[in-house]
């Protein structure tokens, strides 16, 4: 459940530390989005001397969420933090690796590249 | 389909109950229902909780090594299907499940066997410490401030006949 104002971890290594959530890409009225779904977020942080800066405005999509999310088997998963993965516009990562668990929903969203990165797929 | 076994309880986890929680180092932690997963977030060691198998285990409550748990492992390795091992093992079940009834409760007789004698000393204890207490059933009836007073008949009262119609009507 990612809004906008929501702050979010950075799971690759873009350059960015934290993102700030600005608008939820979908319909119009869209309020929250979920794992493998693409935000507009700003870099709140970002580590030094790399090409992501500061109040840089990006996509991104999340991987990892708080809050649990069922899949059809009847499983319910969550996650120990709100984690995104900065992408550009053509859903490529910007970085070369991605960090942490991942959820297995990002490729039925066809984020295979972030999926194959990721040292563990959930 | 996987039975699975609750981090915190041990119990079975049957399909479409409890949740899974992922720590960022990719462990996973699977609860039965939120009494555990609440448990597990209050940081609650299930070898300190009472109620779990890992507790009854470690105070030696229940059996701890037997051959009957050696089915009811998980194995990472698939196995190919086969009729005939499929029927031997679903045999072999309720053949385990039995030994594993009747051990468990061979177990729990032994120990509890010394509770008897125990509680049987520590009465006979008590009683000589305390014989002083008792009185004989004459005594009592001598001294009336040693027994509770007598209580009263009961009191009868009256209940008119009216309002009983009246309830009726309206029922």
């Amino acid at each position: 459940m990612i809004q906008p104002q929501t702050y979010l971890n950075v799971a690759d290594n873009s350059g960015a530390r934290k993102l700030m959530c600005i608008r939820v890409i979908g319909t119009s009225n869209r309020k929250y989005a979920n794992i493998g779904d693409i935000i507009i977020a700003v870099v709140k942080e970002a580590v030094p001397n790399m090409p992501i800066k500061k109040s840089e405005i990006v996509r991104a999509v999340i991987v990892r969420t708080c809050k649990e999310f069922k899949r059809n088997n009847g499983s319910i998963i969550k996650f120990d933090d709100n984690a995104a993965v900065v992408i550009n516009q053509e859903g490529n990562p910007k970085g070369t690796r991605v960090f942490g668990p991942i959820a297995r929903e990002l490729r039925e969203s066809n984020f295979t590249k972030i999926v194959s990165l990721a040292p563990e797929v959930l | 389909m996987r039975l699975e076994k609750c981090w915190f309880c041990s119990s079975t986890i049957y399909p479409g109950h409890g949740i899974q929680f992922v720590r960022n180092d990719a462990k996973v932690f699977k609860f039965c229902r939120s009494k555990c997963h609440k448990n597990f977030k209050m940081k609650r060691n299930p070898r300190k909780v009472k109620w779990t198998k890992a507790y009854r285990k470690l105070h030696g409550k229940e059996l701890t090594q037997d051959t009957t748990f050696e089915l009811e492992r998980r194995r990472n390795r698939p196995e190919r299907y086969d009729r005939v091992v499929v029927e031997n093992t679903i045999k072999a079940m309720k053949k385990i499940e039995e030994v594993r009834i009747k051990r468990e409760s061979k177990f729990w007789e032994s120990r509890m066997k010394g509770n008897k004698s125990k509680e049987r000393r520590e009465g006979l204890a008590e009683l000589e410490q305390s014989i002083h207490m008792v009185k004989a059933p004459l005594a009592l009836q001598a001294d009336p401030s040693l027994t509770l007073p007598k209580v009263q008949a009961k009191i009868k009262v009256k209940v008119s006949t009216e309002k009983q119609s009246t309830q009726a009507m309206q029922e």
